[in-house]
């Protein structure tokens, strides 16, 4: 019933195809070409023989823009993470290229490594597990200015961090703090503000505000975006709310199981969906207004997430997709193109066979049996799937 | 397949007339560690479920939804804390039966979920089998009886494949796969209230889209009560019929759930209806956080906890403790509520 990949595993989203016509490639700062992370599943405690691959990215490209938001939103397990983790060589790619500010990331070593990666600052979803206990904000922020030789004296590093505190709202007090004194969003602040405190041209957020309660959330999306114009940030921020990417991100790539299904302006992406996952992912969203919860048309995805150590064959969605056709969809890769439709611009792309039909209304939804998924062990998201805030009841 | 969902399982028995089944009067938990202050979580609580009926407890980490919950089943740890107040099940109070008593409710009248259900989930126990243990200690039915009703259950809580699913692990299922096992448990024996904590909040949004539907189905099927614990108010906009927001510990406002998203009067439901980024709205519109956090909480023995935080706040509020009162037909704690509609 679900056709899976063969073991040579032999698919290609073709690189060259998918470079958008009208790219002005100065304008580009980050250039992924056909990335692929695969880990290997390793088995035997003598031997240790790898038994095969998790599939996390698997043939990516995307263009990062100087001075805008790339969102990259999907479910737990896509691959997002390990996207963000590649671009910044921290999880070297199996295969493909990323070129960072014209330069291949992957060629450079020693200092130039180290130059590179000052232009590149990450910030993670957890803040107390990415920031050492034992430091002071002080010592935390100084870390990162020291090691890239940024200090010039005493009186020019606090001079610098009492203008990092301030661009992130924290009081000059704080730099005698430890983390643990902090509240969740003060330590992503200080978070953002060691990420800042080398004077990146590149942040990649992995969930930055998912570990936060949404009042609190607000406040630090607000700081993102305040710092974007002042510093004339580039931000890819992966998250897996679609509403809080929606607000923050120029373009979006929507991501299922390891390639891009879907990328547009943030505006087309939300108001014409394209690609049948993003449009049941918008639709499954919970909506803080009983009108709308109470007449909406939702699409209901049944069975799994298929594994990514054993993802479908043709389309990553076949086993899914309600719009699933018998010819195409489980035997040909669809590649992520333009399509040819009033009012859709060239920008955004879609990985679907069918787009056109669909959207037409040509092809209707059909019911799909609902498929369970044998867990593979070993293979979880390494930082997942903590959403929201959890607490000490729950483990009552 | 695309179908209308609204999750809202409003009926009208759970409306009108009938007696509440659950009545939680001035319900207080006080956390005391030796060498510590005593820590209120959960500071005077009332509200009711009637047959049917789901009522929602929303509001931000820490504010007490989970401390309720588990009082409620009896379920907080035996030392380090007290419990005061009523939770009156049926017109029993809960908190004064003995152990053995309570452990017989739970399962069987009374239920509850849980965010993590591999934690809730016995990882060396089958599926089927934990499902039909359940239906032989509390419906007394043998062990063959038992499977051919779990095998029912898996199937009803859209496990694809029941026969074989019955042997499988927890580790070896996916976590919607688990949230439905668990609530398959939780309702093997048709308990007449469920208690269900965060339940998706671990789950990606296309299968909390599944379980939640799957609960409104079941809830509506048995005529089960549900108390849904959320911080997510999109949830609670789709589900409850009635909605208690709570913050440090006490409800601050509670309204059915139009009147409560049509105008919320709280300024701290207001605060997180405003904070909350809107997927139709994009780029360049500035979200309205609350200011401040949780740690500038004032204490509710000689003021408004939220005062710090609040936009309408009056000098009274830092001076005295705002009651919960009735509103026409909501119950607010507030000296200053929002008066224009959003
Ligand atoms: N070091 C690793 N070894 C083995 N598998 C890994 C490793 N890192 C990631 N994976 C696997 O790769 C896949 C993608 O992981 P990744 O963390 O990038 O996903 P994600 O989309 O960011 O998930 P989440 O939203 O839960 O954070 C997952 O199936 C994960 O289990
Ligand atoms: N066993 C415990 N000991 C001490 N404090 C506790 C315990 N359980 C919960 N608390 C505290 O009670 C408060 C309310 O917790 P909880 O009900 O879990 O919040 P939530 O609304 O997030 O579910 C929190 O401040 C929490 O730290
Ligand atoms: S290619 Fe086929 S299976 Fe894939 S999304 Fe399009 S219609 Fe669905
Ligand atoms: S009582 Fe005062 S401080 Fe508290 S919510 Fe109302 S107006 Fe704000
Ligand atoms: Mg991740
Ligand atoms: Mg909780």
């Amino acid at each position: 019933m679900t056709s899976t990949a063969n073991a040579d595993h032999d698919v290609t989203g073709s690189a060259d195809s998918a470079v958008p016509a009208d790219a002005d490639h100065r304008d580009v700062l980050v250039d992924v070409r056909g990335v692929k992370v695969h880990f290997p599943i390793r088995k035997g405690v003598i031997f240790d023989k790898t038994i095969g691959y998790v599939y996390a990215v698997d043939g990516v490209d995307l263009q990062i823009r100087r001075g805008e938001t790339y969102g990259l939103v999907g479910e737990s397990g896509c691959g997002k993470s390990t996207l963000g983790r590649a671009i910044l060589n921290l999880e070297p790619p199996t295969e493909g290229s990323v070129t960072f500010d014209g330069v291949d990331i992957a060629s450079l070593k020693g200092e130039e490594l180290r130059r590179k990666r000052q232009d590149i600052q990450m910030v993670f979803q957890d803040p107390m597990s990415s920031l050492d206990p034992r430091q002071s904000v002080e010592s935390l922020l100084l870390e990162g200015l020291k090691a890239h030789g940024l200090i010039e004296n005493d009186a020019a590093a606090n001079q610098r961090l009492r203008e990092l505190l301030a661009a992130v709202g924290l009081p000059p007090a704080a730099l005698k703090k430890y983390p643990h004194e902090f509240s969740g969003g003060q330590r992503q602040r200080i978070g953002i503000a060691r990420a800042l405190s080398v004077n990146p041209k590149l942040i990649v957020a992995d969930e930055p505000v998912s570990a936060l309660d949404v009042s609190v959330q607000a406040q630090v999306i607000n700081l993102l975006e305040d710092l974007q114009e002042e510093f004339g940030l580039t931000y890819l921020v992966v998250a897996h709310d679609l509403a809080v990417v929606r607000h923050i991100s120029d373009r979006v790539g929507v991501m299922y199981l390891g390639a891009l299904a879907e990328e547009a302006p943030a505006a087309d992406l939300y108001a014409r969906p394209l690609h049948p996952y993003t449009r049941a992912l918008l639709s499954a969203v919970p909506v803080p207004d009983p009108v709308i919860e109470d007449q909406r048309e939702r699409i209901l995805l049944t069975g799994d997430l298929p594994s990514p150590a054993n993802p479908p064959t043709g389309c990553r969605f076949h086993t899914r997709c309600p719009w699933r056709q018998p010819t195409r969809c489980d035997t040909e890769r669809p590649v992520l193109r333009t399509v040819e439709l009033p009012g859709v611009p060239k920008d955004h792309r879609v990985a679907c066979h069918w787009a056109e039909q669909i959207e037409s209304g040509e092809l209707r939804p059909h019911e799909v049996e609902a498929i369970a998924v044998e867990q593979t062990a070993g293979v979880l998201a390494p930082d997942s799937p903590i959403i929201g805030p959890t607490s000490i009841g729950e483990i009552g | 397949m695309s179908q209308t969902t609204s999750y809202a399982s409003t009926s009208d028995a759970a409306r009108h007339g009938d007696e509440p089944l659950l009545q939680v009067r001035d319900l207080k938990v006080t956390f005391k560690r030796q060498g510590e202050e005593p820590f209120v979580a959960v500071d005077g609580i009332d509200f009711d479920v009637r047959p049917g009926q789901t009522v929602g407890l929303v509001g931000e980490s820490g504010c007490g939804k989970s401390v309720t919950s588990l009082a409620i089943m009896g379920l907080l740890p035996k030392r380090g804390n007290r419990v005061e107040g009523e939770v009156l099940f049926n017109g029993t109070d809960l908190l004064k039966l003995s152990d053995s008593d309570m452990r017989d409710r739970r399962g069987q009248e009374l239920a509850m979920i849980f965010q993590d259900p591999l934690s809730s989930l016995n990882p060396v126990v089958p599926v089927g089998l934990q499902v039909a243990e359940v239906l032989e200690r509390h419906k007394g039915m043998s062990r063959k009886a038992a499977m051919v009703v779990a095998r029912e259950m898996l199937d009803k809580v859209g496990i694809p494949d029941p026969d074989r699913r019955l042997k499988d692990y927890p580790h070896q299922m996916s976590g919607g796969m688990r949230q439905r096992a668990l609530i398959a448990i939780a309702l093997a024996c048709e308990p007449r209230l469920l208690i269900a904590d965060e339940p998706t909040t671990a789950l990606d949004v296309t299968i909390q889209a599944q379980i939640l539907t799957l609960l409104k189905d079941l809830v509506r099927e048995t005529g089960t009560a549900l108390i849904m614990i959320t911080h997510d108010l999109g949830v609670v906009a789709g589900l409850c019929d009635e909605v208690n927001v709570l913050y440090a510990g006490r409800i601050v406002e509670r309204a059915e759930r139009h009147p409560l998203f049509e105008q919320p009067r709280h300024p701290y439901t207001n605060g997180l209806l405003e904070s909350i980024p809107k997927l139709e709205v994009g780029r360049g519109e500035r979200l309205n956080p609350i200011p401040g956090s949780v740690a500038d909480n004032l204490p509710w023995t000689s003021a408004c906890a939220f005062a710090p935080r609040c936009l309408n706040a009056l000098e009274v509020c830092r001076e005295q403790t705002p009651q919960l009162e009735m509103d026409f037909g909501r119950a607010l704690r507030c000296f200053n509520p929002v008066e224009v509609a959003r």
